[in-house]
Order: C-alpha cells, then sequence, then structure tokens
C-alpha cells in the first residue's frame, strides 16, 4: 500500500460546493452574514488553510471569514494562495480592540450595512465584548450552520481524508518498527513529524500520542467514569519490553484531518492473552461495519458493538464507539457520546458521512486493544477511507 | 517549572481578579488555562473552539479544570475540581452550575466566549454579567517571573539545536523535517510557529519556535558559513519605555515586536499596530526585523537577549564542534 494510490480531487469543485452547502443552511435558517474565526471553520468556508502552529500563533494570525447570503466570501488573511475564489483582504486581529474597525467593515460588506438580523459567529472574543460591534445582531453559534454543512462530505472531500489517512499511515507503519525498548515517545514523534515532511505534508495535527497503558484500571489514573484515562498527552515515557502502547496521530491534507490509532507492542510479539484482546477487537469491528450503511441509525450500530463484545460497551465512555472527520479530527456523527441514547437513535446515517471507528476492548490485568479505521458511509453500505494496513504484530 | 511558579501566576490571576471586581474567571484560552493552572493539556495545533477550560472562583479561591482524569492535573487541584469532557451542552451546564460560587457570581470574567456560552450562562448564573478578561490576562502575564524567563531562555537553547541540524546538512531534501526532529530529540514535539528555511544563495534563513515545558522559544535569521549576521538595531532598542516610535525607527525591514512567554502573546507592534505601547522592564519579546529574530527581556539597561547561540562565542553553527 502507497501513499500515492489515493484518490483525485479537485480543490476548485470541492471548495464552490462547500460553499454552496453553507448558503443553503445560512437561507434555511435566516442567517444575514457568518463570521469565522476557527481556523478549520474559515477553511470549510473560504478554502484559506493555514500553517499547523501553536494555537497561540494561530490566534494572533488568524484568518477571518464572513460569508453573506450572496457575492464572494470575504477573507482577511495575509498571503492566502492565490487561487482562492474569496475577495483577499488584509488581516483584522480580532483580539486588538484597534482592529474592530476592520471587522465591523467587514460585515457590513457581507450584510450590505444591516447591523441587525441572525449572525452565526463561533467566537466572540474580549475585543468584540468590548466594542459592542455585535449588539444589534441576533447572535448564534456557527456550528448551526457549518454543523449540517460539513456532515455529509463531497467526493472531494472524502479523496483529501483518504490521501491524508494513506501518507499517516505510511509514516506509521514506518516509526512502528522503531518502538523498541529503551525509546522514547518523543524519539518516535520526531521520526513520525520527519516521515510526514518527506512524504510532503507539512501539517502535523496533534502532537503524536504514544501512551504506554495501564494494565489495570486501578493502577491508571484516576478517572470520572472509572475506565482508562487516554490520550492523556503528560510526559516523555520510555518504552520497556513489556508495555502495550496505545498510539494516535494525525496530519492534514488541504485541511482534513486523518485519524491513526493502533495498539503496539514494544519489540516483542504480543502473549496469547494480548492477542485475544485483539480478536474480540475485530469481532467488535466486524459487528459494527455489518451493520453500517445509509438509513441505520447510530444506536443501531452501537448496540451491534456491545453485542460483539458480551454486552459491555466497547469504547471508552468518556468519548465514542465513533466519530466523523473533515476539517477537524472529531465530528459529528458520533456514536454512544453522552448526547444519550435517543440522540443514537435519533441520527441516521446517510451516503457521503464519515465515521472513524475506535473500539476499545479491555480485560483488566491484560489491558485494552485501540485501533482506528476510516469508513465513508455509499449508498449501499460504507468503503474504507485510507489503506487500512494490517494490525501487526498482531494477526487475524 | 516549579510547583513555586504555578502557584504565583496563580496568585496574580487572582489578585487581578480581585482589583477588577470578578467573581468568577472562566478561561477558554488553553494557554490562560495554563498560566493559571499549570495544566498542560493535549497539544492539537490551531485555533480551538471554545470551552470553558478552568474556572477560577474569587470567594473560595478554588480553580476548576475541564478533565476527565487526575493525570497532568497540577496537585493543588483536588479531584473533586474537575469537571469531564463532555459533547453535551447540558451536562457542561450542569457542570458549571455545580461550581461553587459560580451560580452567584455577579460579574464572570471570560478570556473569550461563544454566543452558546453566553446563553448558557444566563441560565447557570442567572443575573450575572460577562465581562471581557482578555486583557486581564494579557496584562497579568505581559510581565515575567524570573522562573518564566529561565524557561524562555532554555527553550531557546532547544531551538538552536534545529537551527544546527538545519546548517550542518545544508544538502538535505527535507530541512525543516531534520530541524523538528533535532528539537524532539531534547523532548520538543511541538513546534510554535511556522517554521522556514530558504536558501538565497550562499546565505541560508532560518526561522524556527518550539514550544517546551508550556515556554516559547524562537529564533531567526540568515546564516552565512555558519554565523548568524549581526542583529539589528531593533532588538537593542527593546528597552523600558521604548516607544512605537522608537521601534519604528530602529527598524530597517518588515519588523514585529510581540510578546512570548506561554507562547504569542501582547503585546503587538509592528508598523501599523501597537502606536500607543510603551516597552516595560520584565517583558519578554520575540524580536523580528526582516529576517532576524531574537527572543529579548526588557530591563532597566540593555535588553537581555534570551536566544544567544548556546555555544562559545565564535564557534560555528552547525559544525557540530
Amino acid at each position: 500500500m502507497s501513499a500515492d494510490d489515493h484518490l483525485t480531487y479537485d480543490v476548485g469543485r470541492m471548495r464552490r460546493e462547500r460553499l454552496s452547502r453553507l448558503r443553503h443552511h445560512m437561507a434555511a435558517q435566516d442567517v444575514v452574514a457568518t463570521v469565522l474565526l476557527h481556523e478549520p471553520h474559515v477553511a470549510y468556508a473560504s478554502g484559506h488553510v493555514g500553517p499547523a502552529v501553536d494555537s497561540t500563533h494561530a490566534v494572533y494570525q488568524r484568518p477571518v471569514a464572513i460569508i453573506g447570503q450572496e457575492g464572494p466570501v470575504h477573507l482577511f488573511a495575509d498571503h492566502p494562495s492565490s487561487d482562492l475564489a474569496a475577495e483577499i483582504h488584509p488581516s483584522v486581529f480580532p483580539e486588538l480592540d484597534e482592529s474592530i474597525a476592520g471587522l465591523v467593515e467587514g460585515i457590513g460588506m457581507a450584510t450590505g450595512t444591516r447591523s441587525v438580523g441572525r449572525l452565526a459567529i463561533d467566537e466572540v472574543t474580549g475585543a468584540m465584548l468590548r466594542s459592542g460591534l455585535l449588539d444589534g445582531f441576533d447572535l448564534v453559534d456557527a456550528g448551526r450552520v457549518l454543523g449540517p454543512a460539513r456532515l455529509v462530505k463531497t467526493e472531494d472531500e472524502l479523496a483529501c481524508i483518504d490521501r491524508a489517512q494513506r501518507i499517516n499511515e505510511v509514516a506509521m507503519e514506518e516509526v512502528r518498527t522503531a518502538c523498541l525498548p529503551g525509546v522514547r515517545r518523543s524519539e518516535l514523534a520526531g521520526m513520525f513529524i520527519s516521515r510526514v515532511r518527506q512524504l510532503g505534508v507539512d501539517n502535523v495535527l496533534i502532537d503524536p500520542i504514544f501512551q504506554p497503558m495501564p494494565r489495570n484500571l486501578s493502577d491508571g489514573p484516576r478517572t470520572s467514569t472509572g475506565h482508562v484515562a487516554f490520550p492523556t498527552g503528560v510526559g516523555d515515557p520510555l518504552f520497556n519490553e513489556e508495555d502495550l502502547v496505545w498510539v494516535d496521530t494525525g496530519i492534514g491534507v488541504e485541511g482534513y484531518a486523518s485519524d491513526y490509532g493502533r495498539t503496539w507492542v514494544v519489540g516483542r510479539d504480543p502473549s496469547s492473552a494480548e492477542q485475544d484482546l485483539f480478536r474480540r477487537w475485530s469481532a467488535v469491528m466486524e459487528a459494527s461495519l455489518a451493520t453500517i450503511g445509509p438509513g441505520v441509525t447510530l444506536a443501531e450500530v452501537g448496540r451491534a458493538a456491545i453485542g460483539a463484545n458480551r454486552g459491555t460497551i466497547p469504547w471508552l465512555p468518556h468519548f465514542y464507539l465513533a466519530h466523523g472527520l473533515g476539517v477537524e479530527s472529531a465530528e459529528m456523527p458520533m456514536i454512544g457520546t453522552d448526547l444519550g441514547e435517543r440522540f443514537d437513535e435519533q441520527f441516521v446515517l446517510e451516503p457521503g458521512m464519515v465515521l472513524v471507528l475506535e473500539p476499545v476492548v479491555w480485560e483488566d490485568g491484560v489491558g485494552g486493544y485501540r485501533a482506528e479505521e476510516v469508513v465513508a458511509i455509499t449508498d449501499t453500505g460504507w468503503r474504507p477511507l485510507g489503506g487500512w494496513p494490517d494490525y501487526l504484530p498482531f494477526k487475524s | 517549572m516549579t510547583s513555586e511558579l504555578v502557584a504565583a501566576r496563580r496568585r496574580r490571576v487572582l489578585d487581578a481578579m480581585s482589583e477588577r471586581g470578578v467573581d468568577a474567571l472562566v478561561l477558554g484560552r488553553q494557554d490562560n488555562v495554563g498560566y493559571s493552572t499549570g495544566m498542560a493539556r493535549l497539544w492539537t495545533s490551531g485555533t480551538r473552539p471554545f470551552g470553558a477550560g478552568c474556572v477560577l472562583i474569587a470567594e473560595t479561591q478554588r480553580t476548576h479544570l475541564l478533565s476527565s482524569w487526575d493525570a497532568g492535573i497540577p496537585e493543588h487541584v483536588p479531584f473533586d475540581d474537575l469537571y469531564p469532557i463532555t459533547w453535551n451542552p447540558e451536562i457542561m451546564a450542569s457542570s458549571m452550575a455545580a461550581i461553587g460560587g459560580l451560580s452567584t457570581a455577579r460579574r464572570i470574567g471570560v478570556d473569550t466566549c461563544s454566543p452558546g456560552f453566553i446563553r448558557a450562562a444566563a441560565r447557570f448564573s442567572p443575573g450575572a454579567q460577562i465581562v471581557p478578561c482578555d486583557d486581564l490576562m494579557a496584562s497579568v502575564r505581559a510581565v515575567k517571573l524570573v522562573e518564566e524567563i529561565e524557561l524562555v531562555r532554555s527553550a531557546c537553547r532547544v531551538v538552536w539545536s534545529g537551527v544546527e541540524a538545519v546548517l550542518s546538512r545544508s544538502d538535505a531534501p527535507t530541512p525543516i523535517g531534520n530541524a523538528l526532529a533535532a528539537m524532539t530529540a531534547l523532548g520538543a514535539t511541538i513546534p510554535s510557529s511556522e517554521p522556514v528555511v530558504r536558501h538565497e544563495g550562499d546565505t541560508t534563513v532560518v526561522d524556527l519556535g518550539a514550544m517546551v515545558g508550556l515556554y516559547e522559544g524562537g529564533v531567526g535569521g540568515r546564516f552565512v558559513d555558519g554565523r548568524r549576521e549581526h542583529a539589528p538595531a531593533l532588538v537593542d532598542a527593546c528597552r523600558d519605555g521604548a516607544t512605537h516610535e522608537d521601534l519604528a525607527q530602529s527598524s530597517t525591514g518588515p519588523w514585529l515586536v510581540r510578546g512570548l512567554g506561554m507562547g504569542y502573546e501582547t503585546p503587538m507592534i509592528d508598523a501599523q499596530r501597537g502606536q500607543d505601547l510603551t516597552l516595560m522592564t520584565g517583558m519578554v519579546l520575540s524580536v523580528t526585523d526582516g529576517d532576524h529574530r531574537d527572543v529579548v527581556a526588557v530591563t532597566s539597561s540593555e535588553p537581555d537577549v534570551l536566544s544567544t547561540p548556546p555555544y562559545p562565542a565564535g564557534r560555528l553553527v552547525g559544525s557540530g564542534a
């Protein structure tokens, strides 16, 4: 399986189709303008994808997109890519009191200078609160229009996710062979980051996770759910031969996230008890996949997974059995969250939705097995995104 | 980062809340959460959607943190003062309502927020006024404690290892990858800024930044034969009392003087912005003029350059010696 073995995508068409979906939901909800500060939202609406930097840098250098019911997307950004259809304006800095006049002007351009009506916005900064610039508007969370737009992916979006996932997989399959006793997390992270660059991707979206897991829940950190703590992102552990390591990494292609999860052992073969865990995990995956398809509710998938795990929930209770993937690494739809049974019963899968299945099976004393795979819902069932590499050294 | 430093920072925040009459402070920005509590959350790149990452209560002086486990939680926060991550706004609202002193708060400070939070706050803290406190956090953070300055200095040293990796292999196909890997070898797996490596004839232009234990390091410059071109006058101009005009007159190329500490901070001063700002002793600044970047601490005399190369004077960068 190679990273080049990917679906092709047309970025221009993808941007047009996304904007049209966003505007459809703006019109349906009578939103006069949408003001976006959160980078994945800006990327979705305008096509502008920034570098993967620390959140503090992202905040002070962030692009802003303002979208009216018609006309061009107004993008306020320095050095955006030259092929965007958006109308480009110099950066505004929504953190700075002195920049608020620029934002007022931008909203005016999108709304035709109306300062009343429903305005969708994803963040209200301190400077915005102080200025009162939003006072005349009925404010709603931008998620109300972006959420439904993002839920069903276009073919181009699916191809971007597929490409990101394949590159992520290639890099991680190489890193796996370096996960040996005496190696630190930071060394594996360095290998991953530089390998991804060699494969032509600059954006690593998450500090690479290589977390040695406890064998008993009681040996791990105290949690609110009573289950295991993951991902904690704490420290720089040194791996031992007896470790069972949960790994999780993500990169971005055209703003679309990948999500690679596996369980690794450290320079040895899995024990038979660990191998049994993997078999149970595989059974949960098979049962989930056998259920997934258009017209199926999230609850039906969740029940199939539980059924294959002797009636116990095979996922981390603070997370989910599965989550969506797109311009963010965890988005709707989500199966088995604390949104509750009712939510899962009412939510029906449709073609074009994406699910990252991430079951976890746990046997106290042995530990846990966790891995992730990405699927897109099709007209008849589902298809894999990414190359679904083997689970070595675990074997089916 | 010592627990004394965390305690001193938290004390500064609580004192500032008291001065401004803020009963509860809800922080969404991870750097503000880290400053106030010492907590390091799993790093993800880019902006994060707003969520209440921590809540400080003036009356009880307690810190309530968003976390489903006690790993990585500072000792001063007991388990019962954690509230779990959730996908359900109603559960989050219940968590907020259960925080002693929040429901009765008259003034709730926020560093940023969202329409959903404003609506939810009207229910869990009826009658409370939402007060912007991004400026409160910015002013508390602007002047650094001594230990913070040393943490930035050591973060800059880590970044030099990335510069070293670039210059020691000038023909490498992915020099940025090498730079990042070199920094991870010192435990720094998080880049802060967009890495830059560019060749212009015999000159290699490098600008790198990394987060090391919540504090940022950075350095940039034009290198020929392992020597960095001289620091521009702007670096030396970063002195107590320096105004926008002083900085502008010292600059030679496109320039930016901005706060640096737990990442990118205020003040933010460049040709267009920060006209009314004045530098103060104790500020730590990332100073860019053209391709050159240094990190300095403003003192009562000449600036303390924190991004000085961690080598003997005269040693060539990239020589490995």
